[in-house]
């Protein structure tokens, strides 16, 4: 994930390329995340952010984070789809399902059921990928720039966020970056 | 005069060192025992060092200063939103409190922005209830110089900490801006230690003006008188805070005709003392300077 800042100071671009790049750590979208921009104005209290949305891994199914370990029971081996897995089959199959131990869980189900269940999507990193990127948006821009207003672009998210009502000028200059920034990564 | 200082070190003759201070007219501010590792804040008579540091050296313990002992101070930030808590909010309390301070926090209602930020009264008050306070303001030059101008009517001392290394406005350290992770490294621990410097150096200037202007009596000898008539509940932790110039009391509703009453020398509390409601929390207990209320004792 390359980050860019300007328009902070020397201090303040450093600071903030810092906070991208842990925010978006702490989120888990660094590799999901081409390129960030931010441009500054705290003079006028103006901030664009701009985010070019990277490769999105493959959704998740069951049968890429389980393993079969028995009869009628399988194994989680990646626990950070466990809560998701569970909740997709108790919503399935009731009470059907056991949780044997914190990662063991025990169903019975016929042959085709089962095969039908493994490829049964836990997860698809898409659909919540541009809600992730907002709530990173929403912790890098200051607390204090509240009004927002989004310039649509195919594949990035532009936001140009201000305490103040933002103006005409502000949107097309915010305009200009997009097509200067894009024009750079072309 | 007194001397707040910290020992640390083990069980070996650490009853002697109590007495000790007892019997030189100090106090045993708190006292923390961890199995065979103790910790104790000992307040004692200034000229009394040499023998205090000869017993430590004696015991095999050792001591160290706190110079921001004494003192109750507030942190604030623009909000307690994750923007600014809790790096750097915490790194610096901690830090503060490494030096012997009693930190508060307190994250304004508006102060976040650049025109919109706000201190409301209540919030003014509820500051200058404590010693000093420090705000932490962010990363942008300008935001800061806007800013800085709410904390020019505070009549606490106070310290602005903000992100560019230097700004012209006084009372302000630079260097620590907006964080997203815990002050750790070398260069870190050295800026906090700048802001520290910072709070003794204005918290002093308190001090020397109290000295000028003696108070009727000592808070530390009113915190000891208290925990004598008002103790403290099993578990309960800093029931009594000592301030530079007095105290602030956690007593329950019903108590505080006996926290009145509480004689020093020949007087009640209530004669040589401004005993208020806090904004914020217990009764503040303002020691009046001995020029107005006479002799104590």
């Amino acid at each position: 994930m390359e980050v860019k800042v300007e328009g902070g100071g020397e201090f303040g671009d450093a600071n903030y390329e810092k906070i991208c790049q842990n925010i978006y750590r702490d989120i888990g979208l660094q590799s999901n995340i081409d390129s960030v921009y931010l441009y500054c104005n705290a003079a006028e209290h103006v901030f664009i952010i701009s985010i070019k949305i990277g490769r999105v891994s493959n959704p998740v199914t069951v049968g890429d984070m389980t393993i079969i370990a028995g009869e009628d029971m399988f194994k989680v081996t990646k626990e950070l789809y466990a809560p998701r897995l569970l909740a997709l089959l108790w919503n399935r199959y009731g009470e059907k399902v056991k949780q044997l131990g914190r990662l063991e869980i025990s169903i019975k189900l016929e042959e085709k059921e089962m095969q039908e269940l493994r490829s049964q999507v836990v997860y698809d990193p898409r659909g919540d990928l541009t809600t992730r990127i907002l709530d990173g948006i929403d912790r890098i821009l200051p607390e204090g720039a509240r009004v927002r207003y989004s310039i649509p672009a195919t594949g990035r998210i532009t936001i140009i966020a201000s305490e103040n009502p933002i103006e005409e000028d502000w949107k097309k200059k915010a305009t200009d970056i997009l097509r200067k920034i894009s024009k750079g990564e072309a | 005069m007194y001397k707040i200082m910290m020992f640390t070190g083990g069980v070996y003759k650490f009853n002697e060192l109590k007495e000790l201070v007892e019997d030189i007219g100090g106090f045993i501010l708190q006292e923390m025992v961890m199995q065979v590792e103790t910790m104790l804040h000992l307040a004692f008579p200034v000229e009394e060092e040499r023998v205090i540091r000869d017993k430590v050296k004696e015991v095999g313990g050792k001591i160290k200063e706190l110079p921001l002992a004494g003192a109750e101070i507030m942190i604030v930030v623009p909000s307690l939103g994750k923007h600014h808590a809790v790096d750097p909010m915490c790194d610096i309390a901690e830090f503060l409190r490494r030096n012997g301070a009693i930190t508060n926090m307190m994250g304004l209602a508006r102060g976040v922005g650049k025109r919109i930020a706000q201190m409301t009264a209540h919030e003014k008050a509820i500051i200058e209830e404590c010693d000093a306070a420090v705000f932490v303001f962010g990363n942008f030059e300008e935001c800061i110089e806007e800013k800085a101008k709410l904390c020019e009517t505070l009549e606490v001392p106070y310290i602005i900490v903000g992100g560019p290394p230097e700004l012209n406005i006084e009372h302000y350290v630079g260097n620590i801006g907006r964080r997203t992770e815990r002050m750790r490294r070398k260069n870190e621990i050295e800026q906090l230690e700048a802001v520290a410097e910072a709070v003794r150096v204005a918290i002093d200037e308190k001090k020397r003006e109290i000295d000028e202007d003696p108070l009727a009596t000592s808070p530390l000898f009113i915190k000891e008188l208290l925990d004598l008539v008002l103790p403290p509940k099993a578990g309960e932790e800093f029931s009594t805070i000592v301030q530079l110039d007095g105290l602030r009391v956690k007593v329950e509703e019903g108590d505080e005709e006996n926290l009145k009453n509480i004689e020093i020398g020949k007087r009640k509390l209530s004669d040589i003392c401004n005993i208020t409601k806090s904004e914020y929390d217990g009764y503040l207990v303002k020691i009046l300077p001995e020029a107005v209320t006479g002799s104590v004792y």
